[in-house]
C-alpha cells in the first residue's frame, strides 16, 4: 500500500525547456491514475522522475509521507514498464521474469515457482522457455507485465501499456491490467495521450498540456465538469459560445439560457453543451434558433451542424431525426439547464494567432 | 497475362546481388585463395623451377619438429591472446566511459580515437623510445634518482614475455574495438539498463546481466579480428621482440627470405600452420564466448 505525493515537481532539461512546471498531485494508494495529454506534454518525463530516471530540478516525491528522491531507483521499488516492453532479447521468457527475484538473490526454485504463478496470472502459463523474438507484441506486453510484478512494486508505472497493440488485443489488455490492478492493489500510474484509454482504465485523470497540470479528477468530470475550454476540447466538446454570466444565467449574443451548474462565478465567460445534450424542438425555454447546414447519417445516430447566428453548434441525436430536418431549414434547439456548462472564457490560442498572422 | 510470384522475385534479387558482388568476391578469391593454394604447393616441396618435382610432407616434418617452431607457436599465442585481452576489457571500461554525455566529450573522444590512423610502425618507434633501456622513462627516472642507471629501468622491449610487442597491441587495438563497442552501445540505448535497474539490479548487475550480453556479440567480433591480427602480423614482433624465439610470423619470414631455397618450403609450411592454427583457435574462442553469452 503506497500512496505518492507529488510536491511542486519541476524539470528543466539543459535547452531551459521546462518539460514539467510545477507539479502537484496527490495519488491514493491502490488507484490506478492516468497522466493524460498530448505528446511532449511532460507526462513520461513525471513518470521517469518518480522510477527515479531522471532528476527532478526542483520539488520532491513522497511515497507514504517519506520523500524518495535520494533513494537509489533500484531501491525505490517504483517499476516502470516501458511503451516498447524491452524484454532482454539474449533470456527466455521465465529469465526475463525472474530477472527482478534474481537480483535480489531469491533461491532458483522459489525463482521458478513465482515466474509460473505470473504467467498464470497474465494468462500465458507454460512459455518459460520461449525467446521473447517468439512471442507475439500482445504476449511480449503481459510478459513485460509479469516481470514488472513479481517484485511486487510499491507503484507500477505503465509507459503508454497499449499504445502498440492491435484494437482488439487493446480492450483484452486493458481488462487484464484492471483485473490485475484490483486483485494486487498496487498503487499504478499509467502514461497514455489516448483520451479514450485514460477514461476505461483510470479512478482518477491528471491531464497536463506543456508540463502543467490542467485538471486532477476523476474521469466523469472532465466531461462534466471541465475548469477549461482546452480540457473540454481535448475531451471531444465541440459546442463552446461566449457570454455573460450573471445570476445563474448565461447571456449570449444569440439569446439567454439558464445555467444552474457553472465552473465560474460570475462575469465573461463561455457556455458549453456537449453535442449529444442538444435537443431539436423546442421546449419553451432555454430554446434558440438555428439553421441546419449538414448532416451526417451514422446509423446508430445522426449529426447535424446547425449555424445558430454567428456561431456553429454540433447536435448529435437520434438517427430517425434526419427524416424530418433538411440541410437548410430552421430548427428550434434546447439546451437543456443542467446539461450546460459555463467556463471561463476561452484563451487566444497561440498556434490560432499564428495561422491568422501567417 | 501472369504476374512474377515473390518467390521468383526474390530470386531475381538474389541473383543481382550476387552479380553485382562477383567482381568484389572474385579479386577476393584470386589474391586470397590463389596465394593460399599457391603457398599450400609450395609447402608440399613442390617447386619445378628448382627441380623439385616430387610433392612431399617434408616441410611439415621439418616444422613439427623444430623446437624454435613451438617456442615461436607459445610465444606468438601468448602475445596474441593477452592483447587481445586486455584491450578488449580495456576498451569496454573505455566506452562505457565514453558512453555518456559530458563537457568535452567530442575532444576526449577524438583523442580516443586518433590512434587508429596511425601505422603500427608509428607506435612501435613510440614504445622503443619511451620504454627501451635507452629511452625517454629511462632516462627521466636515472636523472630524478629512482634508478642509479638506465639499464635498470625493467626490460620491457627484446624482453621474455613480449611487453613491449603487447603494449604496442594494447595501445594501437583499444580504440578499434572501443570504437565497435560505443557503436553498439549507442544502437541498443539506455532502456534495457533503465529497465533492469527499476527492477532492482544494481550498478554491477546492470553491467553483468545486461550491458555486457548485449555487447557481447559486438566484442567479440571485434577481439576475434584483433586476435587474427595480433597473431599473423610481422613488422611489432620483429621491431620489438628477441630473435629467439621469435613470433611466428617473423620466424616464416626469415625462413622464406633465407638464402637457401629448400628452405622456403618450410616457410611455407609454417603459414599454413599459422593459417590452421589461427583458424582453429578463432572458432574455439568463438565457440567458447558463445556459449557464455548463452549461459548467462
Amino acid at each position: 500500500m503506497t500512496q505518492v505525493r507529488l510536491a511542486d515537481l519541476t524539470k528543466i532539461f539543459d535547452d531551459d525547456f521546462a518539460a514539467v512546471n510545477d507539479l502537484s498531485l496527490d495519488i491514493e494508494s491502490g488507484t490506478l491514475t492516468a497522466l493524460l495529454g498530448p505528446s511532449g506534454c511532460g507526462k513520461t518525463t513525471t513518470m521517469k522522475m518518480i522510477a527515479g530516471l531522471l532528476r527532478p530540478t526542483a520539488g520532491d516525491i513522497y511515497f507514504n509521507d517519506n520523500s524518495i528522491l535520494d533513494i537509489a531507483p533500484e531501491k525505490r521499488g517504483a517499476v516502470m514498464v516501458f511503451q516498447n516492453y524491452l524484454l532482454f532479447p539474449y533470456m527466455n521468457v521465465g529469465d526475463n521474469i525472474g530477472f527482478g527475484l534474481k537480483m535480489r538473490r531469491v533461491d532458483k526454485r522459489e525463482i521458478r515457482r513465482r515466474v509460473a504463478e505470473m504467467l498464470e496470472l497474465v494468462q500465458l502459463p507454460g512459455i518459460e522457455k520461449r525467446k521473447p523474438s517468439q512471442l507475439s507484441g500482445g504476449q511480449q506486453q503481459r510478459v513485460a507485465l509479469a516481470r514488472a510484478l513479481i517484485v511486487e512494486p510499491n507503484v507500477l508505472l505503465l509507459d503508454e501499456p497499449l499504445s502498440n497493440l492491435d484494437a482488439h488485443l487493446r480492450d483484452e489488455m486493458r481488462e487484464l491490467v484492471r483485473s490485475i490492478q484490483r486483485e494486487l492493489q498496487i498503487t499504478t500510474i499509467f502514461v497514455t495521450h489516448d483520451q479514450e484509454e485514460a477514461v476505461v482504465l483510470a479512478d482518477e485523470i491528471a491531464l497536463m498540456f506543456d508540463g502543467v497540470l490542467q485538471q486532477y479528477a476523476p474521469p466523469a468530470e472532465f466531461f462534466e465538469a471541465p475548469s477549461t475550454v482546452a480540457i473540454a476540447r481535448f475531451f471531444g466538446g465541440l459546442n463552446f459560445i461566449p457570454g455573460t454570466l450573471e445570476n445563474g444565467a448565461i447571456h449570449c449574443p444569440c439569446g439567454s439560457f439558464q445555467a444552474p451548474k457553472s465552473g465560474v462565478k460570475a462575469g465573461v465567460s463561455t457556455l458549453s453543451i456537449r453535442p449529444e445534450a442538444i435537443q431539436l424542438g423546442g421546449r419553451g425555454h432555454n430554446d434558440v434558433e438555428g439553421v441546419i447546414r449538414s448532416h451526417v447519417y451514422v446509423g446508430r445516430y445522426a449529426r447535424f451542424r446547425i449555424d445558430i447566428g454567428e456561431f456553429q453548434v454540433e447536435a448529435v441525436t437520434e438517427p430517425s431525426q434526419v427524416q424530418h430536418h433538411q440541410d437548410g431549414s430552421t430548427v428550434t434547439l434546447h439546451f437543456p439547464p443542467e446539461k450546460i456548462w459555463v467556463l471561463p472564457p476561452e484563451e487566444e490560442h497561440k498556434d490560432e494567432g499564428n495561422e491568422s498572422a501567417g | 497475362m501472369r504476374f512474377p510470384s515473390p518467390q521468383t522475385d526474390r530470386g531475381r534479387q538474389n541473383l543481382r546481388i550476387a552479380l553485382l558482388l562477383t567482381p568484389a568476391i572474385s579479386l577476393i578469391i584470386l589474391l586470397f585463395m590463389g596465394g593460399l593454394l599457391m603457398g599450400f604447393i609450395r609447402s608440399l616441396n613442390y617447386f619445378p623451377l628448382i627441380g623439385l618435382n616430387e610433392p612431399n610432407l617434408e616441410a611439415y616434418r621439418l616444422v613439427f619438429t623444430d623446437r624454435e617452431f613451438f617456442a615461436s607457436f607459445l610465444l606468438t599465442f601468448h602475445i596474441a591472446f593477452t592483447s587481445t585481452v586486455i584491450a578488449s576489457i580495456l576498451a569496454v571500461g573505455a566506452a562505457l566511459l565514453l558512453r555518456p554525455t559530458f563537457r568535452g566529450k567530442k575532444i576526449i573522444s577524438f583523442f580516443f580515437q586518433m590512434n587508429l590512423t596511425f601505422p603500427h610502425l608509428v607506435g612501435a618507434i613510440g614504445i622503443l623510445f619511451l620504454f627501451s633501456q635507452s629511452g625517454f622513462l629511462a632516462r627521466i627516472l636515472t636523472n630524478a634518482d629512482v634508478i642509479s642507471r638506465p639499464s635498470e629501468f625493467p626490460a620491457l622491449i627484446y624482453d621474455r614475455y613480449a611487453i613491449g610487442i603487447i603494449l604496442q597491441y594494447i595501445w594501437k587495438e583499444i580504440p578499434f574495438i572501443g570504437v565497435i563497442v560505443l557503436a553498439v552501445l549507442q544502437s541498443v540505448g539506455e532502456d534495457y539498463e533503465a529497465v533492469a535497474q527499476s527492477l532492482g539490479a544494481n550498478r554491477w548487475q546492470r553491467f553483468r546481466y545486461v550491458t555486457l550480453p548485449l555487447i557481447m556479440p559486438g566484442v567479440l567480433s571485434a577481439s576475434v579480428i584483433v586476435f587474427a591480427f595480433t597473431f599473423g602480423a610481422y613488422e611489432i614482433p620483429f621491431l620489438l621482440g628477441r630473435s629467439y624465439p621469435a613470433a611466428l610470423p617473423v620466424l616464416a619470414v626469415r625462413s622464406y627470405t633465407d638464402v637457401d631455397l629448400a628452405a622456403k618450403p618450410q616457410a611455407m609450411a609454417m603459414a599454413m600452420v599459422i593459417a590452421v592454427l589461427a583458424t582453429m583457435m578463432i572458432l574455439a574462442y568463438m565457440n567458447l564466448t558463445r556459449r557464455y553469452v548463452r549461459s548467462s
